[in-house]
């Protein structure tokens, strides 16, 4: 299993640490260098973290968890009006994002009130790209067990609840952050701190929960590699938007639309193989963006299978059928 | 400022109360409002607020706060007191129509073809201005889906009681009772309480 780190230290001798990163299967997700200072987002191989430690102690750097690095939250309120915006949902979100997460902020078009709450099948659809959701609700138990439970009912990824009143249990949700209802001011005291160190506590462990998932059926190739090898290209260096690629736990947005780097996307070669028949690429919701889906290595297998079979079939197909004649004569 | 709270969940009366408090420092309204009782029934889909403003400005006329002269046939406003500014702006548009006021500085106004003596005897009634900034801070509190409202409006007192369904006669008549106190000022005197909602449903 991978797992990503963030030096923090100088530039000097740098390189002796990329090398190590690539010599022991990881990598460099993202470099940020200011004057003579530098930090770099790793992901290595969780067995070799020692190594890395005393790579890290010789260059006079230190490492920092970053739990939540690679990968992208919803944080999704009943609405976008100011009842629920800016506090406490950016506050959370902006809380996620000290973790390493890639957050987006996003509210209901009726996600309002009590009984006319409700929540599409597109916006599940458009929730379900990202690797987990956040949803935070009012000050009222009575409502959220009753009605606003629904909002979040069959939705496929990891969902935290966040919420004001203790509530003991929640159905529909793998995770619950009861102290966090309604605000009106940011939260900067020191229990309200503590709570959003809960909630990131608890989308960690959530995120743990769908990584030893992912890892019963790795994947094929780790979205990070895969990151590396399209970073090149000409479309996505071009992209203005901010983090032009994304990493999700099971593949990566690219935030090019679909009809311009498709055939790119798909000719990249990964060990051998190109990057479509290793991942699913599809458009997302999230307009102008591409999403690419990394196969498991159970599903490439099986794809390599069928794609024999079909062979053999037309190769039998493509026999002349006196020879098959002559070959049943004993 | 007292503010009373009676409703089915302790920790929502607790947060509600709070959060009227800031919503109330925010816009700069904790002078303005003498007291308030929120009656908070989630369960039966009811949110009552009801709010005492303390009493606001006298009118006052535009002379006593701006000078007037004419120039050209038009009256030449130039603000003394800046604080009536927002309202006294709001009043000439009003009266004469926006395409009609101008706007030359913070405290200049020019109001074309407008004599001096019509300006000079309008009032502004800061009364106004202060409800309508209250109505603003109840809004901000009352629960987003709960859009079906009937209001009632006493000289200082304001109640809007709000549900998200239809508005049932019992909603109606316990927004009237609460209005009715507040208006003779029961409980003002008192310190910030939750009353407990068994004890309620007996008035009810």
């Amino acid at each position: 299993m991978y797992e990503v780190l963030m030096f923090d230290g100088g530039v000097y001798r740098i390189n002796e640490l990329y090398e190590l990163v690539e010599d022991i299967g990881g990598f460099v997700i993202q470099k940020t260098q200011i004057q003579v200072m530098i930090t770099v987002t790793i992901a290595i191989p969780a067995e070799d973290r020692p190594v890395i430690e005393a790579k890290t102690r010789e260059l006079g750097g230190k490492l920092i968890e970053v739990p939540l690095a690679g990968t992208e939250i919803a944080v999704v309120g009943p609405t976008l009006g100011r009842h629920h915006m800016p506090h406490p949902i950016c506050d959370i979100a902006e809380h996620l994002r000290k973790y390493g997460a890639i957050t987006v902020v996003m509210g209901l078009a009726r996600g309002k009130g009590r009984q006319t709450a409700q929540i599409s099948a597109d916006e599940k659809a458009f929730i379900e790209e990202y690797d987990a959701a956040v949803f935070v609700l009012g000050n009222f138990a009575d409502c959220i067990l009753k009605d606003k439970v629904r909002l979040f009912e069959r939705i496929e990824v990891p969902v935290a609840v966040v919420c004001g009143p203790e509530i003991t249990e929640l159905p529909s949700c793998e995770a619950l952050v009861c102290g966090i209802g309604r605000k009106v001011e940011r939260m900067r005291r020191a229990e309200e701190i503590a709570k959003l160190e809960e909630t990131a506590r608890a989308v960690q462990r959530i995120v743990e929960a769908r990584k030893e998932e992912i890892d019963e059926d790795p994947l094929f190739v780790h979205p990070a590699e895969v990151k590396q090898r399209i970073e090149n290209l000409e479309l996505v260096q071009q992209s203005l938007r901010p983090a032009p690629i994304v990493l999700h736990l099971d593949g990566l947005r690219v935030k090019v639309p679909i009809d311009m780097v498709k055939n790119q996307l798909c000719a990249v070669d990964i060990y051998g193989r190109k990057l479509c028949e290793i991942a699913n690429i599809s458009p997302s919701r999230l307009g102008g963006s591409t999403m690419v889906h990394i196969l498991t290595k159970a599903q490439v297998a099986s794809k390599d299978a069928q794609a024999l079979s079909q062979r053999a079939i037309q190769t039998i197909g493509a026999v002349p059928p006196e020879s098959k004649a002559e070959a049943k004569q004993p | 400022m007292n503010i009373q709270v009676e409703g089915s969940e302790e920790y929502g009366n607790d947060v509600y109360v709070e959060l009227f408090e800031r919503i109330l420092i925010d816009l700069g309204l904790t002078n303005r409002v003498e007291g308030a009782k929120l009656l908070i029934y989630p369960e039966k889909h009811l949110f009552i607020v009801t709010v005492m403003m303390r009493q606001a400005r006298t009118s006052v006329k535009v002379s006593e706060v701006a000078d007037v002269s004419d120039r050209d046939g038009n009256a030449y406003l130039v603000i003394r007191n800046e604080s009536y500014a927002p309202p006294l702006l709001a009043l000439l548009w009003k009266q004469f129509g926006r395409e009609r006021i101008e706007q030359l500085s913070r405290l200049e106004i020019l109001a074309h073809g407008i004599t001096v003596g019509k300006i000079e005897s309008l009032q502004i009634s800061p009364g106004e201005e202060l409800r309508k900034e209250v109505l603003d801070a109840v809004w901000r509190l009352l629960p987003e889906g709960f859009k079906v409202r009937h209001n009632l409006f006493d000289k200082n007192v304001m109640t809007i009681i709000s549900t998200e369904h239809t508005m049932e006669e019992e909603f109606v008549q316990m927004g009237k009772r609460a209005h009715q106190q507040m208006v003779k000022g029961i409980g003002l005197d008192e310190g910030t309480e939750v009353v407990d909602d068994e004890e309620d449903e007996s008035d009810v």
